[in-house]
């Protein structure tokens, strides 16, 4: 990363841990369900950015994860066992999931994640043995770390920055390392990847499976957050936020997820001044950006240095010769 | 001299369409080997054949004396075997020195060592060779896009050769090459044979290309070869003539 990469991290990391000292407890969850989300949006912009499969199952793995959590901790598992648990068990549904992805592509792949998604939400509201149904879990506790507990709502948005900031670095290792470049190489151009003995078969179906993995830590996140859950705050809908967020911050960027995350999560409250209207206002924006510019915002800003480097100005040169994104 | 690549009765059929017709023939260690024929003869069904991207309806191949038929690409490119394509495939978004790592990266250390090792997977010297050798040092760090068609042609080439394979198979390396691009292609691949005595087959349909750098010219007509021998001698056989100019 470049000076001015590390300015920007620098003040939004700056940013991120004074927010909270500044907002009510409203906004204090607000920003605290912006870190559990963006840690989704990472995973889904893992799968769908980086290594091209398109995946719309992303909110029934945050689903899958929080009913996990949900489950365990209230029956005396400790919480950071049963976090690990929403994470593996998500690398192997998600591994599983994979297959239909090394047949179909596009399209064809989003019908059938989407018919997982649909599925996991029938399973969650139908078996009330393991469920309770629409009923939901609630109570669900808040975890305590080494006798310091995130129990208040300014430690547990403490707890999912940290939370959010490891699994960030660890993203970022995967994506810099050769398997970041195999990614790559599957949503460019899978046949050339084949010829050149890159496993196409097995690449596909990790990113699939740490993708999902990532969406399951989500969820073993937000289930202390709200601390009740239900199948309905899973459906379609979350799929499709989550997807939004990748896409509107900018797919295939690194910081696209927490810029996406941050503008579907804030936006539509900062909205409520146009009271009755503020979905139509913020639909009205999404179409916009989408018309205009398909590569989302961190789209936008790069071709802004691009034509501010055409001009001649050396810093925004050396910005624009990082943030090799697609 | 040993056989590299060894094909015997290679058939291969789409639906009422037969390809390739029992096709048999040897690759030398070291010798570069073309193969003309007119559009349509089944030069590259046969080539996808070999190297895995189709399942031959019947015959075999070996690499080496061992059977390969039905491999995936991955794994017979593991073995070895590289290849480059007709249409252009190189990986457009990433630079010039990302194409290169990609194409050396899966043959160094396991999945779990590249995890954990180094971002350039080791290869960052060879890639400077690479580079170097095919004259591309001026673009390495441009996006593939970016460059010319006879650039990415080069590239194409150079990342056939990453892995250090002892069979290269070429697909019409010269289609839409510019004469001067030309030259310094076939320049380069006569420095590389020379230098790591690999062993090459060329599909290709640019005449002069192929005989100044075949050793020994195959000619497929209708998936069948028709004529094999020195590239001179070919170009005199009345059967070749036959075939391409037509009846």
């Amino acid at each position: 990363m470049n000076r001015l990469a590390v300015a920007a991290v620098a003040i939004a990391v700056i940013g991120a841990v004074t927010a909270p000292f500044l907002l009510k407890s409203f906004g204090i969850y607000l920003i605290s369900m912006w870190a559990v989300l963006t840690v989704a949006a990472i995973g889904l912009n893992l799968t769908l950015g980086y290594a091209g499969q398109i995946s719309l199952a992303q909110g029934a793995f945050v689903g899958i994860g929080a009913y996990c959590v949900g489950l365990l901790t209230p029956a005396g598992v400790p919480y950071f066992v049963a976090f690990a648990c929403a994470g593996l068990l998500c690398f192997g549904i998600g591994w599983i999931l994979g297959y239909p992805a090394l047949r179909v592509q596009h399209h064809y792949l989003a019908f059938v994640t989407l018919a997982f998604t649909t599925l996991v939400f029938l399973v969650l509201r139908n078996e009330e043995w393991l469920t309770n149904g629409i009923y939901g879990i609630n109570a669900i506790p808040r975890p305590t770390l080494l006798g310091w507990s995130a129990n208040s709502a300014l430690n547990f948005y403490f707890f999912s920055l940290g939370m959010l900031i490891a699994i960030s670095l660890a993203t970022w290792w995967l994506l810099r390392s050769p398997w970041g470049r195999a990614f790559a190489a599957l949503r460019e151009n899978p046949i050339r990847a084949l010829s050149l003995g890159l496993d196409t078969r097995r690449y596909t179906l990790m990113a699939f499976a740490i993708g999902s993995s990532l969406g399951g830590l989500s969820g073993a996140l937000y289930a202390p957050l709200v601390q009740f859950i239900e199948p309905s705050s899973f459906a379609l809908g979350l799929s499709f936020n989550l997807l939004l967020m990748v896409i509107v911050g900018g797919s295939g960027f690194f910081f696209g997820p927490f810029v996406g995350a941050l503008i579907a999560v804030l936006l539509p409250e900062w909205m409520r001044i146009a009271q009755g209207y503020y979905l139509i206002v913020y639909a009205a924006m999404v179409m916009m950006l989408m018309a205009f510019c398909p590569s989302g915002i961190l789209g936008l800003i790069e071709r802004a240095i691009k034509a501010a480097a055409a001009r001649g100005s050396p810093a925004a040169r050396e910005l624009s010769a990082e943030e090799a994104g697609p | 001299m040993n056989a590299v690549l060894e094909v015997s009765k290679l058939r291969k059929t789409f639906g009422g369409i037969t390809a390739v017709d029992g096709v048999s023939f040897e690759v030398r260690d070291g010798e570069i080997l073309g193969i003309i024929g007119p559009n349509g003869s089944g030069k590259s069904t046969l080539f996808n054949c070999v190297l895995g991207q189709l399942r031959p309806s019947s015959g075999e191949v070996r690499v080496d004396g061992k059977p390969t038929t039905g491999m995936r690409p991955c794994d017979l490119n593991r073995l070895g075997v590289s290849r480059t394509f007709q249409l252009l495939q190189v990986f457009p978004q990433l630079s010039v020195r990302d194409n290169l790592i990609l194409a050396g990266q899966e043959h160094q250390g396991s999945m779990v060592s590249r995890l954990f090792g180094r971002t350039d997977a080791g290869l960052g010297d060879a890639v400077g060779r690479m580079i170097a050798f095919f004259r591309l040092a001026h673009l390495a760090d441009e996006p593939a896009g970016a460059l010319s068609y006879g650039q990415q042609k080069l590239l194409d080439t150079a990342m056939a050769f990453m892995a250090g394979p002892r069979l290269v198979l070429l697909d019409e390396p010269a289609g839409g090459v510019n004469l001067t691009m030309l030259g310094d292609l076939r320049d380069r691949l006569q420095a590389y044979h020379a230098e790591r005595s690999a062993t090459f087959v060329v599909i290709e349909h640019q005449m002069e290309f192929v005989m100044a750098l075949c050793t020994r010219v195959l000619v497929l007509a209708e998936g069948r070869i028709i004529a094999e021998g020195a590239p001179q001698d070919i170009r005199r056989n009345p059967t070749v003539i036959e075939a391409y100019l037509g009846h």
